[in-house]
């Protein structure tokens, strides 16, 4: 069991919240999903996993949301 | 393009009025379309595009009101009372007490004293008086009078020429004492303490109002915050936790025990108890298994729970029950204040006098010194110290008064529904009757009723609806139970089955043994159509394939409920049930309780919609519940009534909250809030009156400066007294 910290850009409210934790929820090995939203900066994703995720299955799920992923 | 969702808190509307300026002012903003709650003070924005919420902010402030965001997700708290207020409150009441003083004790004036009390009112009439200037403008514009105008012009016109008395007239001279004498001309009368003393009483009383209806604005807010903030959902099998919000329908999700349904959904998997007393206020859990649909925002009290999302965010029921409360509030007319009605005759009315006065005395003397001065004296002493508290101090000693027996009553504008009331729909479940079920009759076919019972027992000794424990309670009574059933299985909202010695015995509704064919015979089948039709539940033996013994069960009037309903009607209040009970089970309470009428299978929109019709009808409608499902008619009842346990919504949207659950409080808490009305009513007349009294002494033109001061202390000291004897109200 991990946490993960990624940064997330291009939220504004809480509607983005939701589609993104849905999108990261979808990828294989998460178990748990929240964020910190900051609206039109930089917010924090906290992924949950049993080994460490697919940091490139996260990226392409994120961006297929519509937002982008902070390296 | 995306379409966003922005909450605006608004600030400063006063009337309906308000709330459509600032909608146009939405409006003109590119993208946007908006709704104004005025109740809620929420303006509720979809904007389409890049607008910036600055943009709609500032739209707002250029119609001439204040906005702010709100998140969502933030349990919005608002300061106990608005701080700028207190402030004002404060600094007014350590400023006039010494003005209050040295004005009228001539023994602790001293030399230069009026300079002193100048500069001491000087803060209280400006900054502290500000709101009653600002209001008392906002009126004049739409030529209107208020008891702000009232109060803005006493204290101005007091100020004004006590500062000129000062500066020009011999008031001013150090060394010299006011004189107090009852009767006779003044030309240097100096008015600070009016000014100041009108003042500090009427934002004290406003402050008291203010801290009385803080929580009412919170209501929505707590409705949104029952749903779940978290959520576990199952992809592919695999366990995520997400924020409630990122389901969607058709998602697989699981409630673990304990835990709060996120969102509307059927279960697939696994079987439960359901405590939805957040949501409904009823305190029975409810069985549920495999194919039962549940409502977001109840607590899973038993197992773990696999269900399908059926409906999610605005969809579900949880957010359609806001939307209706919502509405509900919104339509809801502000009652306009009875001070204000009073103000709107009164305040017209001194102006003509002290203006016709003047003129009299200049045309009769040629004196413009004394003409102004007596102007000036008939506007400062009609303008009434008491009015300020003639109302929060009757609805202070009022509202102890009902606290101490369980009735809470939030605001005044409550008080003038309850005065007109016509109408009064109770909803049955907890209120009439006393929630708990008891065994009302017994049958077996060729068994007796004690072993009916023991087999019954035997089965429903472990499971938890409130049939069963009616049965496992009267057969404990009749001491016949027996041993515990083995392999007790239970069929959601059928029944249970199990073996007892070598026998199968199944307890159940009768509808569950017709679909599984077993025997019933014609002598039960008769007797349970009998029991059904006069309102009872029915709980059924079966031993293998055949019944053999029915069991009724039904709740109990409350025989405080016979005596409540008959003293509503005393009140000459039509009493209505409206109940989602079914029909027969409705119409037996209401045969026992003499209630007017009565409507069974009601859902809570049926409920909303008959307060609307009887609305309609011209009457005043008075709407008593406890749970969610009350929210919306409680908030379209003219008077809102929640009760006992109720769930914080049903609390929050209501007007009156009774901690009990007595219906004869509903009575009790109709006649004290009429009381309190009353001697609201009362107060006003002798706070004016008293004051009106000095205004023919002001024409004449021999209102010595003690005139004004006896009015004040005379009117304030009734307030207190009169109000003080809601402290001896009986209760029933």
């Amino acid at each position: 069991m991990s946490t993960t910290d990624f940064g997330v850009t291009g939220l504004t409210c809480n509607h983005c919240v939701m589609t993104v934790s849905r999108a990261a929820a979808l990828v294989p090995g998460v178990t748990g999903v929240s964020i910190d939203l900051v609206a039109n900066g930089q917010s924090t994703l906290h992924v949950e996993s049993d080994s460490a995720v697919d940091a490139v299955a996260l990226e392409q799920a994120i961006d297929a949301a519509g937002y982008e992923l902070v390296h | 393009m995306a379409t966003t969702h922005v909450d605006l808190a608004l600030e400063g509307m006063t009337c309906a009025t308000c709330a459509g300026r600032i909608e146009g002012a939405l409006a003109t903003v590119p993208g946007v379309t908006a709704t104004v709650n005025f109740a809620t003070e929420r303006a509720s924005v979809d904007v389409d595009g890049e607008t910036d919420s600055s943009a709609l902010i500032s739209a707002v402030v250029k119609v001439g009101y204040g906005a702010r965001v709100i998140d969502r997700d933030v349990r919005d708290t608002e300061p106990p009372v608005d701080p700028v207020l207190t402030a004002r409150v404060a600094l007014s009441l350590v400023l006039t007490v010494p003005v209050l003083l040295v004005s009228m004790i001539p023994a602790l004036q001293f030399d230069g004293y009026q300079w002193v009390a100048a500069a001491l009112a000087t803060p209280v009439v400006s900054w502290a008086a500000w709101p009653f200037h600002r209001a008392a403008i906002r009126n004049a514009r739409h030529g209107a009078t208020t008891m702000d105008t009232l109060v803005s012009l006493g204290v101005i016109v007091a100020y004004a020429w006590s500062v000129y008395a000062l500066l020009f007239t011999m008031a001013g001279t150090i060394g010299m004492r006011m004189e107090m004498p009852i009767f006779g001309y003044a030309p240097d009368a100096l008015y600070f303490e009016s000014a100041a003393a009108v003042t500090a009483f009427v934002l004290l009383g406003r402050w008291l109002e203010a801290r009385s209806k803080r929580s009412a604005k919170q209501s929505l807010t707590a409705l949104l915050n029952t749903a779940a903030q978290q959520a576990i959902l199952l992809v592919d099998g695999r366990e995520v936790s997400v924020p409630a919000g990122a389901i969607h329908t058709g998602d697989q999700f699981v409630v673990l025990p304990g835990a709060i349904v996120p969102t509307d959904g059927r279960i697939i998997d696994g079987q439960s108890a359901i405590d939805a007393s957040a949501v409904t206020g009823e305190s029975v859990p409810v069985t549920v298994g495999v194919g039962s649909p549940l409502i977001g925002g109840t607590v899973n009290a038993g197992g773990r729970l696999v269900v399908e999302a059926t409906a999610v965010g605005s969809a579900t029921q949880l957010a359609r029950l806001t939307r209706m409360v919502e509405e509900a509030q919104a339509g809801k007319a502000p009652v306009q204040k009875l001070v204000d009605r009073i103000s709107a005759v009164f305040v017209p009315l001194v102006i003509v006098l002290a203006v016709v006065g003047g003129v009299a005395w200049f045309a009769l003397t040629a004196d413009a010194t004394r003409a102004v001065s007596i102007a000036v004296a008939t506007l400062v002493v009609a303008c009434p110290c008491a009015l300020g508290l003639a109302t929060p101090m009757a609805l202070l000693v009022g509202s102890g008064r009902g606290a101490r027996s369980g009735i809470i009553i939030r605001g005044t504008d409550v008080l003038e529904s309850t005065r007109r009331v016509t109408t009064i729909i109770v909803d049955k479940t907890g209120t009439l009757t006393s929630g708990q079920p008891t065994v009302a009759g017994v049958a077996g076919d060729g068994m007796s009723d004690d072993r009916v019972v023991a087999d019954l027992a035997s089965v429903e000794m472990g499971t938890n609806h409130p049939l069963a424990r009616a049965v496992v309670a009267n057969a404990t009574s009749r001491g016949v139970m027996g041993e515990v059933a083995r392999d007790v299985t239970v069929e959601p909202g059928r029944g249970v089955s199990g073996i007892v010695g070598s026998t199968t015995v199944r307890a159940g509704s009768l509808d569950w043994f017709t679909e599984t064919s077993t025997t019933i015979p014609t002598g039960l089948a008769d007797t349970a159509k009998d029991w059904a039709s006069a309102g009872m539940s029915i709980v059924a033996l079966a031993h293998g394939d055949r019944v053999v013994g029915l069991v009724a069960v039904r709740d109990v009037t409350k025989p405080s409920a016979v005596e409540a309903v008959k003293a509503l009607s005393a009140l000459g209040i039509h009493t209505i049930m409206a109940s989602g009970d079914s029909p027969e089970v409705v119409a037996r309470v209401a045969e026992e309780t003499e209630i007017d009428e009565a409507y069974g299978s009601m859902s809570p929109a049926d409920k909303r919609d008959l307060v609307v019709r009887l609305q309609r009808q011209g009457e005043v409608v008075a709407m008593v519940g406890d749970g969610i499902n009350d929210a919306a008619a409680l908030a379209q009842a003219d008077l809102g009534i929640a009760m006992g346990h109720g769930t914080d919504v049903a609390i929050e949207t209501s007007d009156i909250v009774l901690v009990s659950m007595d219906l004869r409080r509903v009575a009790d808490s109709i006649r004290l809030s009429r009381a309190t009305l009353g001697t609201i009513r009362g107060n006003l007349v002798w706070a004016f009156g008293y004051n009106a009294l000095a205004i023919p002494i002001a024409l004449a033109g021999i209102m010595g400066p003690a005139v004004a001061g006896l009015a004040m202390a005379l009117s304030s000291v009734f307030v207190v007294l009169n109000s003080a004897r809601l402290t001896r109200f009986r209760m029933s």
